[in-house]
């Protein structure tokens, strides 16, 4: 089977993970991906965690997941020579990526116009005007910006960021949504689109942040952990050899959790059902025995029997051996920089699980690319050594 | 919608909850034709009954004035049909006809009992893109299991690894990420569709596992095992390469500011605000990165005594002039307060019949020069059955008896 | 058997020609050399030719040969945090030299001092030293060879001046600073005291020989511009023989005579044509018949041959491809051949100097490194923690 982005270029020019996540979902799809990197490396190689902890700029885990099957090429593009590659660059691909400085992605951009040259989609932290847009931001920075930060925390404690990088490549994976859409636009109605993917814009325009309830009903979010205890049994529960996570606090769920527990004369109890805010305490002593006599994964399978929404909680040593995951073949191993190792699998399929024709290819090494991508947009021998010496490429 | 990049594509959304709808949305916000179908006459679970914590309070039925639901329902048109009928599968046959994307969102095994599993819809038209979005995938042994999308946060290690470095699970709040991200997710899967489309000339299947596109946005915590054999230790806001990088007080109770410094330069600025600047000096300890790794302490008292002398947004602002990463913590009524957002115009004020005019988030994402706009308000139950059902050619009386014989509906029992 | 330098901690920093030349000398025979490269790419690592035209930034041929036996870390010295790095590399180092502009040379030279005590023995290389109107002046290798007075010579009158070979210049200039850090290092190690050395590109090339300065500043005049063959002093320069050029340098007796030996014609030994100085000018063009008509039976080996046996100072002038193949290289295994990863075999210079013998083992060359490669070992062996070598990372100050 052909692969669906397999006639696609993209040119990917980023210095987060955001940019490079964005593209990741292309490259994942068989588009040709181009990551254009200064002579340092995209900073998305310097991330963490590391083999044996030696740091290695082919070697970070977030290059080695989210750059596979890309090309690596080093163009010094704050030089006019730079520029000159980077416009020939434009030419030969279909949609190009921007995660960089606003003053930066305005001088890139510039060179683009007219309908032969491809859509473009910048990516920043605060968007491309307004009196933020040049402000430096990180992963938790933007976040804070989000509510999400204030909504994860506990009352009177510092509010909480998610994963390291996990606000990033959302922004980048909102990105690609919105790439592909302008590509498919192009594809059409041969109209450049240029989208512009503001961080904080795209993180609290989306779910999970309090701002829309707030708005709805002036009513801040209830900053109280993992437990919510007025309208229960929702969050995190601790069980025999770890935690599970419940989502039974509404109807029908919640009958279903006291049939499956055996209580069922909860559901008739006058305390659950005219004052269940404010006993959580009583109904505990229900499902407190049942959680501390079994393992997560008894009380998944089980609850779950029931049409219970519960999952275990699991931590990076579960997964590979997940059962869901071995079945679906959701991990693959890859030969790269650092050996054989495990990556995510692309996130869908299309038709069948794991067609083979979606194979992973490993990362690039910096630069591995120049030479060959330089002969293809037709610079000499001679040019290219040129333009190596001068560091214009690397 | 001005966005024309989708013009011309009809989508047909039957999900809930927020990863599906968003998706929708998005589609919406870009020119397709999104056609919600709702469950009917069971209620949607973002549409409650009875009031709750994110219902507006006022007139109207309570399942028009919820958050949750507005968060992920705009530019689309809306019927409300029951598909167990005969009827009601004559209509969606029909709208599946001239369709390029099916999207649904029902537990495994459930829509082939309706009668549109992959099997019957690629007969009713072979062109159309059908994606499932059961949370653990169609296949495998989890395909019959329930969850939201907390639930994935758990089991792809991510809950894990947030939440405060000494306590407990269950001080960790449940969070929703993987629906933020599997709205994009799901977009870029029908995309890819489509494109495939043009190429193969017939339909596309896909079974999209939310926890298979969860997964992937973690790589280090798969990595710190798979290499390392490390289970990662929860961090809170602190990182173990960077100094200052945390969350500290401001002269407001209980609200905080962001602030850190990733190099030297911006260790600099830092310095310079919070005057400190000896701590620049090249033979000071913590003049390097390596030196402030080890005064994390030290440092993390001196940035907390100057921003506990402002609220955020000044500190942030006073900061930031100096090049340092610094924002504040934002609460929801904050967001209002930002001069970036209501410069940029981002806000969007919305008049909805229930909820009357109120001013909410804007888009994900901006596009020239056909930009984005809010036409269609979150749709009432079923607001536009007569319009669609016209247009598939039904005339008023048999749509009258669609109402009569419960096919159709506009408005769910309390 | 150890090496002589065995033992010597030398700091090259700045990655440029002069600079790697300079710790060539010292890791030909044993020292431990540090080589600190800048983030933005060591010019020596930019420089062709590389294997099949293809660069790569650890395959070009003056990195191949100048940077043997070294380690290769990179750091931006820029930084606070890079200076703190090169502070603690550097502090028991018996020698530091760098080649980086003024300004920055002078902020690393302050986190070597201790009041107005210096902790270590500095050498700077910069193109008009670290004074003066011209210092932050930015030069290369041809620059610097017009400042020298040697382009001027190295030419016809009217005609533009000439450089030699690419790099010749600033590669002699790194020769002058390694030559005055060995003095630095032993003097440290007589009488315990360390010493900032000053060496100014354009100072080390007209202070030396092969310039046109000194014979100016003694007589006043301009040697005359005549490259090539000299028509005066003949014969000087190349004349061509049956399958290339013999340089010659035998104007002067007693070479002139053994040449005219050499050639079976004694007589213009004392023929007053080619022997008095007011007439020898007027008939270069005779002897040069009489020269290339005898050289023009004859290979250059040959000439080579016989006229050596005469005790005439003369030479084939050969090319790349004969270098490898010249019997004495063969005899001495001046070149050496070596299998450097990813590339497959090498040939570069073997050693300068033999010390006991023709085939002493004093000195030693391993491969050249890849740009980095020894950062995190030598980070590691200067105390650094596992995380602490992760941050320094992640803020780009190493890579």
């Amino acid at each position: 089977m052909v692969q669906p982005l397999n006639d696609m270029c993209v040119i990917e020019i980023s210095d987060s993970i955001a940019g490079s996540a964005c593209t990741k979902t292309f490259s994942d799809y068989g588009a040709r991906v181009i990551k254009v990197e200064p002579f340092s490396g995209n900073k998305i190689r310097r991330m963490p965690p590391f083999k044996e902890d030696i740091p290695d700029i082919n070697g970070g885990a977030y290059h080695l997941s989210f750059d596979t099957g890309k090309e690596s090429v080093i163009i010094d593009y704050s030089s006019n020579s730079g520029l000159e590659i980077l416009d020939r660059l434009y030419q030969l691909s279909d949609l190009v990526i921007f995660d960089t400085e606003v003053e930066k992605t305005k001088k890139l951009r510039n060179i683009i116009n007219g309908n032969n040259y491809p859509s473009t989609v910048s990516i920043t932290p605060h968007g491309m005007s307004g009196p933020f847009k040049d402000r430096l931001e990180n992963d938790m920075s933007i976040l804070a910006w989000t509510t999400r930060m204030y909504r994860n925390s506990m009352e009177n404690m510092s509010p909480l960021r998610n994963a390291p990088g996990s606000t990033l490549v959302q922004i980048g994976h909102t990105a690609a949504a919105v790439a592909v859409g302008i590509y498919w636009g192009q594809k059409q109605d041969k109209i450049r689109r240029d989208a512009e993917v503001a961080g904080v814009e795209a993180v609290l325009g989306n779910v999970d942040t309090g701002f829309v309830s707030w708005i709805f009903t002036g009513n801040l979010p209830e900053r109280i952990g993992g437990q919510l205890k007025t309208r229960y049994p929702t969050g995190i529960y601790p069980c025999k050899d770890g935690h599970v996570i419940l989502s039974a606090n509404e109807e029908p769920w919640f009958s279903r959790l006291c049939n499956a527990i055996g209580h069922p004369e909860i559901l008739q109890d006058s305390r659950f059902i005219e004052d269940r805010e404010n006993n959580w305490q009583a109904f505990m002593e229900y499902l407190g025995p049942y959680l501390e006599k079994h393992d997560k994964n008894y009380i998944f399978t089980h609850l779950q029997e029931h049409g219970v929404m519960v999952a275990p909680v699991l931590n990076a040593s579960d997964l590979l051996d997940d059962p869901q995951a071995k079945a679906r073949k959701s991990f693959v191993k890859i030969d790269s920089a650092i050996g054989e190792h495990y990556l995510a699998g692309a996130p869908f399929h299309l038709n069948k699980i794991n067609d083979e024709s979606f194979k992973l290819k490993s990362a690039p090494k910096l630069g591995a690319h120049t030479n060959m991508l330089l002969n293809e947009l037709g610079y000499t021998k001679e040019e290219i050594i040129a333009l190596f010496r001068a560091k214009i490429t690397g | 919608m001005s966005n024309k990049s989708l013009e011309g594509l009809k989508i047909l959304e039957m999900t809930e909850a927020w990863a599906g709808p968003v998706c929708a949305s998005l589609m919406g916000d870009m020119g397709a034709d999104v056609i919600k179908i709702e469950s009917f006459p069971r209620h949607s679970l973002t549409r409650p009954t009875s009031p709750r914590y994110a219902t507006m309070p006022g007139e109207g039925p309570v399942y028009e004035r919820d958050a949750l639901h507005h968060q992920g329902n705009r530019n689309k048109r809306n019927m409300a049909i029951d598909i167990r009928k005969e009827s009601g599968k004559e209509i969606f046959k029909k709208l599946l006809l001239d369709a390029d994307v099916f999207i649904e969102g029902y537990a495994a095994g459930k829509i082939e009992k309706l009668g549109f599993g992959w099997q019957d819809v690629q007969k009713i038209n072979p062109n159309i893109t059908m994606i499932s979005i059961a949370g653990w995938g169609l296949e495998g042994p989890y395909k019959n299991m329930v969850t939201l999308g907390a639930g994935l946060d758990a089991t792809t290690g991510h809950l894990s690894l947030r939440g405060y470095p000494q306590g407990d699970f269950v001080d960790t709040h449940p969070n929703f990420h993987s629906d933020a991200t599997g709205s994009s997710t799901i977009f870029f899967a029908a995309l890819t569709a489509l494109l495939q489309r043009k190429k193969e000339k017939k339909g596309t299947f896909i079974d999209l596992s939310q926890w298979e596109g969860l997964v992937w946005q973690f790589p280090a915590i798969l990595a710190e095992w798979t290499m390392n054999k490390r289970i990662p230790e929860r961090l809170g806001n602190n990182d173990p390469h960077i100094v200052p990088h945390g969350v500290y007080r401001t002269i407001e109770e209980d609200k905080w500011i962001v602030v850190a410094a990733e190099d030297d330069n911006q260790w600099q600025g830092l310095c310079e605000v919070i005057g400190k600047i000896e701590w620049t000096d090249l033979m000071h300890q913590y003049s390097n990165i390596v030196g402030r790794i080890k005064g994390r302490t030290e440092i993390d008292a001196a940035i907390e005594s100057f921003t506990k002398q402002y609220d955020g947004f000044t500190a942030a602002e006073i900061l930031q002039n100096n090049h340092v990463i610094a924002s504040p913590v934002v609460t929801p009524p904050d967001v209002l307060l930002s001069n970036q957002l209501h410069e940029r115009d981002w806000h969007q004020t919305v008049n909805h019949k229930w909820t009357g005019p109120i001013m909410v988030g804007g888009h994900l994402w901006n596009v020239e020069p056909d930009t984005l706009s809010w036409d269609i308000p979150t749709a009432l139950v079923g607001q536009h059955n007569e319009e669609i059902l016209t247009e598939l050619g039904f005339d008023h009386d048999y749509i009258s008896a669609l109402y009569a014989n419960g096919t159709i509906g506009n408005h769910y029992e309390n | 058997m150890t090496q002589p330098l065995n033992g010597l901690k030398i700091i090259e920093i700045g990655g440029t020609v002069s600079v790697s030349a300079a710790g060539k000398k010292f890791s030909d025979f044993g020292a431990n050399v540090i080589k600190i490269e800048p983030p933005s790419v060591s010019d020596v690592r930019k420089i062709a030719p590389f294997p099949d035209d293809i660069f790569h930034i650890d395959k070009g041929a003056v990195h191949l040969a100048f940077d043997t036996s070294k380690r290769s870390i990179v750091i931006d010295h820029l930084t606070n945090s890079g200076k703190e790095i090169i502070q603690r590399l550097g502090k028991d180092a018996d020698l530091i030299i760098m080649d980086i502009p003024v300004t920055e040379a002078q902020d690393l030279i302050n986190i070597f001092k201790d009041g107005d005590n210096l902790l270590t023995n500095v050498v700077t290389i910069t193109p008009h030293g670290m004074t003066g109107p011209y210092k932050d002046r930015v030069e290369n290798d041809l620059t610097l060879f017009g400042w020298s007075t040697r382009s001027h010579r190295h030419s016809i009158a009217g005609r533009e001046p000439l450089r030699y070979g690419p790099y010749a210049g600033v590669v002699q200039i790194g020769s002058t600073a390694a030559a005055v850090g060995m003095a630095a290092v032993w003097s440290k190690r007589n009488e315990g005291m360390n010493r900032l050395v000053d060496v100014s590109g354009v100072e080390a090339l007209m202070g030396n020989v092969d310039s046109g300065f000194f014979l100016w500043a003694v007589n006043g005049a301009l040697q005359p511009r005549s490259a090539g063959q000299s028509s005066g002093l003949y014969p000087s320069g190349a004349y061509k023989c049956k399958d290339g050029y013999m340089l010659f340098s035998a104007g002067r007796d007693p070479v002139y005579s053994r040449l005219c030996n050499a050639i079976g014609r004694p007589d213009l030994a004392t023929d007053k044509r080619f022997t008095d100085p007011e007439e020898k000018p007027k008939n270069f063009e005779i002897f040069k018949k009489i020269l290339e008509d005898w050289l023009a039976t004859r290979t250059k080996y040959e000439a080579f041959d016989e006229l050596q046996e005469q005790g005439v100072m003369c030479c084939p002038v050969l090319d790349a491809s004969e270098l490898e193949n010249d019997p004495q290289s063969v005899y001495r295994k001046s070149y050496i051949t070596r299998n450097q990863d990813g590339i497959g075999d090498i040939t570069i210079a073997g050693p300068p100097f033999r010390m006991n013998g023709l085939y002493s083992d004093a000195w030693e060359s391993k491969p050249a490194p890849n740009l980095s490669e020894h950062t995190t070992e030598i980070l590691q062996e200067h105390g650094y923690g596992t995380q602490e070598i992760i941050a320094l990372f992640r803020a780009g100050v190493t890579t």
